[in-house]
């Protein structure tokens, strides 16, 4: 779907070659300033409902941005990412419990989430495409209905956690955005990577790119297990938030559609993309399950189909289309100024 | 003279038909050696065979002593036999260079010459000024460039050339098979696979001949022209008659 | 007996021979005519086949000419689906509410004696219909020029088009086959089940573990895809909680990915032909 080049932000097209120290300074520039942007938010007074919203929507964010390294920048769309969510909730819920560590309890998530994604994927990586994809529908509910069923974590009743001391908001705020950060940071080493390489490579042929020294099997179980232990993360992180998880919810197809959803909406195959993608889901989804309950499929599923059919590219893409198309109308209008007649 | 490739009664069927019946021959290392053959002969089944992208039936592939045995087509690969595809298969996403960088940072196991980065590879093959262009926009003749080049990245001792010259003009052609002579005086050795017999013969030091699947004769470019067996299966009972007559004269008349 | 279920979900499979992706939408649309024809089960699957072969090659037209074409089925064709899937579920939802419905008619509760072993009509009818499907589909894939073209144009479409098979037309027409398919035996199912709009997806899954177990290029194969399935679930009963019975279909997916070699059906990862 979409070229693995970088965001157009900055270059300006033919010009002589950068000083790669200045543009690369320049390059880094707006993000960190919306890093620091994003960190001084609840200074500026915020609701707690407000922060509320953006903490999920920095889970989401995490989730969208973990689910494109292998959708995306691999090309292999995965149904089942709500296992990695919820298994990562689960984790980070029985540690916390067990008082580890918060941070402890997520990394572990992470770490519970990256070993089912081998689990997963050694069997399922060997189908094609859309049948990777069928399968993987059929984890998320088969993982589902076990969770449900298992009683040492409560199955369906859910399962509580308690922490001690008070619920600090601002905490959970701050987590959320770091771990956002790092998934971030993670997505553009991956690009940048061998393993980014090998990810296009086999997205965009993968027998050929056999045919070139690329294991693709080790390459997607590699990038899922990346996607997996971010997911997890995020899951863990959400569900110490909550204080309360069930199966049906973290669990539950809808998520595993939601995540992977973002990247499309925003972008798929780029790094920013799926961050549009979480903040607008992040944003809309409460909403749009509050005021159309009876039509939160029906959006989701039509935003699909017209995604799909005339912008493949997402918000991204009719962006660069738009900044395109003004580029060119600008250049139209100036005088040739150039070469003399 | 070592043998760099050995192909020991290769064998493959595809649902009952045999595209490949008992095919054996040897390629010297550091030559150039030629596949030819009609249409459905099974050269291109070989080659996949060879490159590892298609399992044998029966039969074995010998690559520098060691048995390939079925391997998938990235471990050939990192092996050292690495192979260009008769349709051109880009990268489409990724640019001209980037193309080149998966040969070469992926490809063979054998350490990288420092000398052959990605960028000389593309001025050897003469798409240094379409470095940063998109793969896939590339006309059909610069995008096999692109597959010799990406080929060529993966630092091959073997290469399989698969219809190299199919589809371009004799200048085009003319180009790629110097191109090759190149590679060759480099210390690659290349199995060739190709359609155009005259390519065939002014750039190949060996050439193996298939028809139906089998072996049907080897040896230099001039002596396989003039094997009556490969005339009547390239054209026809007439004409190899008459190469057999012409090869023996006064056995009958 | 689940003999008939098993069967039915072949049919399902088949639906995917005609043009991959699409399966997703085949259980969904099965809903839509199970309520409409409520009156006439049979008579209704009948008439599904028609009714869904139009709505298919509408569709067909309307979304799915649009998409860039390929031999191999594409992402983006996936998503397109899931999104008429999702849309689908929505707007049975908002049609018919979340309750589950079934469909009762006296023929739902009688029985039938075939020699010592009694069996639900119910399930020999459904089973009958399925198989009577299967084997006409058969005949017409094997036999008719339409079933060879849509054959040819499952391996690849140019090369079917050189061969002077109308490729758009083949493809809208196997399309709206498939869907037809789909939705009768969704049709058939709901004689078997209670529905309600989330009722694709588990069947969705079972037709695509019989297309793992049995591949997708005969009839046996299917039949014993299904059957393979059949029976695990219901001897998983006896094993098992019946709670866990959904994670059936999929565990024994995840087996046979892991035992059976590759290169059995057309799902794996494919190597490459002759060019």
């Amino acid at each position: 779907m979409t070229a693995l080049a970088e965001g157009t932000e900055g270059s300006e097209g033919t010009e002589d070659a950068p000083r790669p120290q200045r543009s690369r300074f320049l390059a880094a520039a707006p993000p960190l300033l919306l890093v620091a942007g994003l960190a001084a938010l609840p200074l500026t007074g915020l609701g707690p409902n407000s922060i509320r919203l953006a903490f999920v929507t920095f889970v989401w964010i995490t989730a969208s941005v973990a689910w494109n390294l292998l959708g995306g920048f691999g090309g292999q769309v995965s149904f089942g990412f709500a296992v990695f969510y919820g298994l990562g909730a689960y984790a980070a819920a029985v540690a916390i419990n067990a008082a580890v560590n918060p941070l402890a309890a997520f990394l572990l998530a992470g770490g519970v989430a990256a070993l089912a994604s081998l689990a997963i994927g050694l069997p399922t990586f060997r189908l094609k495409g859309p049948y990777f994809a069928i399968a993987t529908i059929g984890v998320s509910e088969a993982v589902r209905v076990v969770m449900t069923n298992l009683s040492p974590t409560g199955g369906a009743s859910g399962y509580r956690i308690v922490e001690p001391g008070a619920f600090r908001q601002l905490h959970h705020f701050y987590t959320a955005l770091a771990l956002a950060v790092v998934a971030v940071a993670v997505s553009i080493a991956v690009r940048r990577s061998k393993l980014g390489l090998a990810l296009v490579a086999v997205r965009e042929d993968e027998d050929a790119a056999g045919d070139l020294g690329v294991n693709p099997f080790r390459t997607k179980l590699l990038a899922h297990a990346l996607a997996a232990a971010l997911t997890g993360a995020a899951g863990g992180v959400h569900a110490r938030y909550a204080a309360y998880i069930h199966p049906q919810g973290e669990f539950a197809f809808g998520i595993g559609v939601g995540i992977l959803l973002m990247p499309i909406i925003g972008g798929l195959g780029t790094i920013w993309g799926p961050v549009i993608g979480g903040v607008v889901y992040g944003l809309i989804h409460d909403e749009v399950v509050a005021s159309f309950p009876q039509l939160h499929l029906l959006i989701y599923g039509s935003l699909l189909i017209l995604i799909v059919l005339f912008e493949p590219a997402g918000i991204l893409g009719l962006v660069n289309r738009v900044a395109a198309l003004a580029r060119r109308r600008l250049r139209a209008r100036e005088p040739r100024r150039m070469e003399p007649r | 003279m070592t043998a760099i490739l050995r192909v020991e009664c290769l064998t493959r069927y595809f649902a009952g038909l045999a595209a490949l019946k008992e095919v054996s021959f040897e390629v010297e290392q550091g030559l150039i050696c030629g596949l030819i053959g009609p249409n459905g002969a099974g050269k291109t089944t070989l080659l996949s065979i060879v490159a590892g992208s298609l399992r044998p039936t029966s039969g074995a592939v010998i690559f520098e002593g060691r048995s390939l045995g079925g391997a998938k087509s990235f471990a050939a690969a990192r092996a050292g036999v690495v192979r260009t595809h008769q349709v051109p298969r880009p990268f489409s996403a990724l640019s001209v260079l980037e193309n080149v960088e998966v040969g070469s940072r992926f490809g063979s196991a054998r350490a990288a010459d420092g000398s052959l980065t990605p960028r000389r590879i593309l001025e050897w093959v003469g798409l240094a000024g379409l470095a940063d262009a998109a793969a896939g926009t590339l006309s059909v003749g610069n995008q096999k460039r692109l597959e010799l080049a990406r080929a060529l990245a993966a630092r091959p001792r073997l290469l399989l050339c698969d219809e190299v010259c199919s589809g371009l003009t004799g200048a085009e052609t003319a180009s790629v098979l110097a191109l090759l002579r190149e590679i060759q005086r480099s210390g690659t050795t290349i199995l060739y696979v190709e359609h155009n017999l005259r390519a065939i013969m002014s750039v190949c030091d060996h050439v193996v001949v298939m028809n139906h699947g089998r072996k049907l004769a080897e040896g230099p470019p001039q002596e396989v022209q003039a094997n009556p067996e490969v005339i009547e299966a390239y054209i026809g009972k007439k004409a190899g008659k008459k190469a057999a007559r012409q090869a023996a004269p006064g056995r009958d008349g | 007996m689940s003999v008939g279920m098993t069967i039915v979900y072949g049919v399902m499979k088949i639906v995917n021979l005609a043009h991959a992706g699409f399966l997703m939408l085949g259980a969904y649309f099965v809903y839509e005519l199970y309520n409409r024809f409520a009156i006439d089960p049979l008579l209704g699957v009948l008439l599904a086949f028609p009714a869904f072969f139009i709505v298919g090659m509408g569709i067909h037209r309307v979304l799915i000419r649009r998409l860039p074409t390929s031999d191999q089925p594409t992402l983006a064709s996936l998503m397109l689906l899931f999104g008429l899937w999702l849309v689908l579920q929505n707007l049975g939802y908002l049609v018919w509410g979340n309750a589950d419905r079934s469909i009762l008619t006296p023929r739902t509760l009688s029985v039938m004696n075939i020699g010592p072993i009694t069996f639900p009509t119910v399930r020999l009818v459904v089973c009958g219909t399925a198989v009577a499907s299967l084997a006409i589909l058969e005949i017409v894939l094997r036999k008719t020029w339409f079933g060879r073209a849509v054959r040819a144009l499952m391996q690849n479409r140019d090369a079917g088009r050189i061969a002077g098979v109308n490729v758009e037309r083949t493809a809208q027409v196997a399309f709206g086959v498939g869907i037809a398919f789909a939705g009768a035996a969704g049709g058939l199912l709901a004689m078997l089940y209670s529905f309600s709009p989330d009722f694709g997806g588990s069947f969705l899954l079972r037709a695509f573990v019989i297309i793992v177990l049995g591949g997708l290029e005969s009839f046996a194969g299917v039949a014993a895809g299904a059957l393979i399935l059949a029976l695990a679930e219901t001897f998983s009963i006896l094993a098992l909680p019946a709670s866990y019975q959904p994670a059936i279909a999929f565990s024994l997916l995840v087996l046979a990915l892991l035992v059976l070699p590759d290169g059995i059906a057309g799902l794996w990862i494919k190597r490459r032909r002759l060019a």
